[in-house]
């Protein structure tokens, strides 16, 4: 059992954090205020090689390993987690396409976007099929070699700038997962929805309206949709839950640093006992949460199943960074409720981890699911 | 067009702000936006409009500010020239731009419109007018710049703020863009000193017309700059 990281990792690591103490943290305020797409710092981002990171190398990517990832994503996250996402919500969507696609398919939907900055988006999500995948309503009716799709997909993560997106819908009722070029006639983009949290990252709904989609630009066989699409969880979510240990790193380093400076009652506000406490508890959660982390991105790159351990990883991390986040507003007292301090930016941001990509009530089912076909736990 | 040219104006402010401020955050007692690079050696800094000293320490990146205590007996100077003399230049010179804006339309309009005749002949007065506006502006923007940096040095006891570079480096651009504008004004080039208008038959009287109202109105932008940041010095955010 290995507990350190090795040389390449510890580099990687530095680099990212490089890259967020330079780019990312110094703008998340103003981000977060105006809601501003962060494409000048996605354009750093892919030239320094953050941006499309499963994208296999005969596609001209330099992909990296999902623990190398999740590494990266854990740092980038520190400094926002709205631009983060803005930065990752690619993979979401590409991986469908390293999955299930064909060559072809790679070579048109991958390749391009290791040659210059474009985005993608992950278009499943539906008004009234979130976490219930397996309820989504869009049609895909075949009408020749084509199909035509119709259906609105919600909430859909860098839909604004994406150039094309993966779509789950139904041919006959059987889930099928598709490649949309965004400039097909029939698909409207919506305006950017406003979330609580997470502002730099573009959430709109995508309405697709008779949109015309050629049957190479199907993945897989018809009804392979379903199995596509949480297949990408398994590999995505390790990755989310980096995201959310992102955000406890923050909170826990702006608190302790708040903390070791502040003065009350004639000492440093860390010398009472309730606020040093809450630090501890915070530090033992934030370890927790990446031991598990790690573990579910290294059973992924080891090629093992690892839905249980995603699943644990993306409910205890968003957990953990929830409860953070409230924290690290308690400890900057009246400051922590002040839109002028990182702290209530962090209670916004970290609230979505425990909805999005599954949520939370999701993954426990997942993990009950796979305890109902175990005899016993060893 | 009218949202390209805020999305145009909202990038040049954001240039100047990270010519001027660099990397910034907010005093979490007045809201004040202050520029790390201002914090000194020892992680201090005091805000220039509530007077809390912070302590500011970079966590990832974030500038986390904790309060360390209140200068409250902050000196004020004994007269208080600044806030008086900064008021006239700010006041007249948007009469100015006015005047030089109307001897342009009249120039246009004047052939065209005969009926403008009684007025056209009073437009030697307005271009005097005029004159004297902007040399009583850029005037007493002079007292207001010297009388601005002697308050620096009592009040805010010469510490270094984002505020105050970019309010001596504007007040310079304002006092070289005045300049120029009263030099064009008074030579009678751009609006001639016998009628007051431009000779629209003449391409260089016309350009040297257009050329002073472009400078008036970048000194208009400058001088508003001007304001709003000393505003926040008083006001806060």
């Amino acid at each position: 059992m290995e507990f350190s990281l090795s040389p390449k990792q510890q580099e990687l690591v530095e680099k990212a954090r490089a890259f967020t103490k330079e780019w990312i943290s110094p703008n998340a305020a103003k981000h977060d205020r105006s809601g501003e797409f962060p494409l000048e710092i996605c354009r750093e981002a892919f030239k320094q090689g953050f941006m499309n990171p499963h994208v296999p190398a005969e596609y001209g990517g330099t992909p990296h390993r999902v623990l190398d990832h999740c590494l990266i994503l854990e740092e980038m996250c520190t400094g926002c987690s709205g631009i983060a996402t803005a930065i990752d919500a690619n993979g979401l969507s590409q991986y469908p396409v390293i999955l299930a696609g064909n060559d072809d398919q790679k070579k048109r939907f991958l390749a391009p976007m290791t040659d210059e900055l474009m985005f993608s988006a992950y278009a499943v999500t539906e008004p009234e099929a979130g976490s219930d995948v397996s309820r989504v309503r869009t049609t895909a009716e075949k009408v020749g070699d084509d199909y035509v799709l119709n259906g609105v997909k919600w909430w859909i993560t860098n839909g604004s700038v994406a150039s094309w997106y993966f779509v789950l819908a139904r041919v006959d009722d059987k889930s099928t997962g598709f490649i949309v070029p965004a400039d097909s006639p029939g698909v409207i983009r919506g305006p950017k929805e406003i979330n609580i949290g997470q502002h730099a990252s573009n959430t709109v709904r995508v309405t697709l309206e008779d949109v015309k989609v050629e049957a190479k630009n199907r993945l897989g066989e018809e009804g392979d949709g379903f199995q596509i699409a949480m297949k990408t969880f398994d590999h995505t979510r390790p990755g989310v839950a980096s995201g959310a240990n992102g955000i406890t790193k923050a909170a826990l380093n702006i608190a302790l640093s708040y903390a070791k400076r502040r003065r009350t009652f004639d000492k440093k506000l860390i010398s009472n006992q309730g606020i040093s406490f809450k630090l501890a508890e915070i530090m033992t959660r934030l370890d927790a949460a990446r031991y598990i982390t790690y573990k579910a991105a290294w059973l992924f790159d080891e090629g093992f199943d690892n839905a249980r351990e995603a699943a644990e990883a993306k409910w205890f991390a968003a957990d953990v960074a929830m409860q953070a986040a409230i924290e690290c507003a308690q400890v900057l007292g009246g400051y922590g409720y002040t839109s002028e301090m990182p702290a209530e930016k962090l209670i916004r941001d970290a609230k979505i981890y425990q909805i999005y990509e599954g949520a939370t009530e999701i993954q426990k089912m997942i993990i009950v699911g796979k305890l109902m076909r175990m005899k016993e736990v060893h | 067009m009218i949202s390209d040219l805020r999305k145009l104006t909202a990038k040049i402010a954001e240039c100047f702000k990270d010519r001027y401020y660099g990397r910034t955050f907010r005093c979490p007692v007045c809201h004040l936006e202050l520029a790390v690079v201002d914090v000194n050696g020892n992680r201090l800094m005091v805000c220039p409009v509530c007077g809390v000293v912070l302590d500011v320490e970079e966590v990832y990146g974030h500038a986390v500010p904790v309060v360390m205590g209140v200068e409250v007996h902050r000196p004020q100077p004994k007269t208080r020239i600044h806030p008086l003399a900064t008021h006239l230049p700010i006041g007249l010179y948007p009469f100015a731009v006015l005047g030089a804006g109307l001897l342009l339309i009249a120039s246009i309009l004047g052939p065209v419109m005969p009926g403008l005749a009684p007025l056209l002949d009073r437009a030697p007065v307005l271009a005097d007018a005029t004159l004297v506006l902007l040399v009583l502006s850029v005037g007493f923007s002079v007292v207001t710049f010297f009388s601005g940096l002697r308050d620096w040095y009592r009040r805010y006891r010469r510490r270094p703020y984002a505020q105050i570079r970019l309010k001596i480096a504007f007040s310079v651009i304002f006092l070289i863009l005045g300049v120029l504008a009263i030099a064009l004004h008074a030579s009678g080039a751009a609006f001639s000193a016998a009628t007051g208008l431009v000779d629209l038959g003449s391409p260089l009287a016309m350009a040297l017309a257009a050329l002073e109202i472009a400078v008036l109105t970048a000194g208009m932008v400058v001088i508003a700059t001007l304001g709003h940041v000393g505003g926040t010095l008083v006001f806060g955010r």
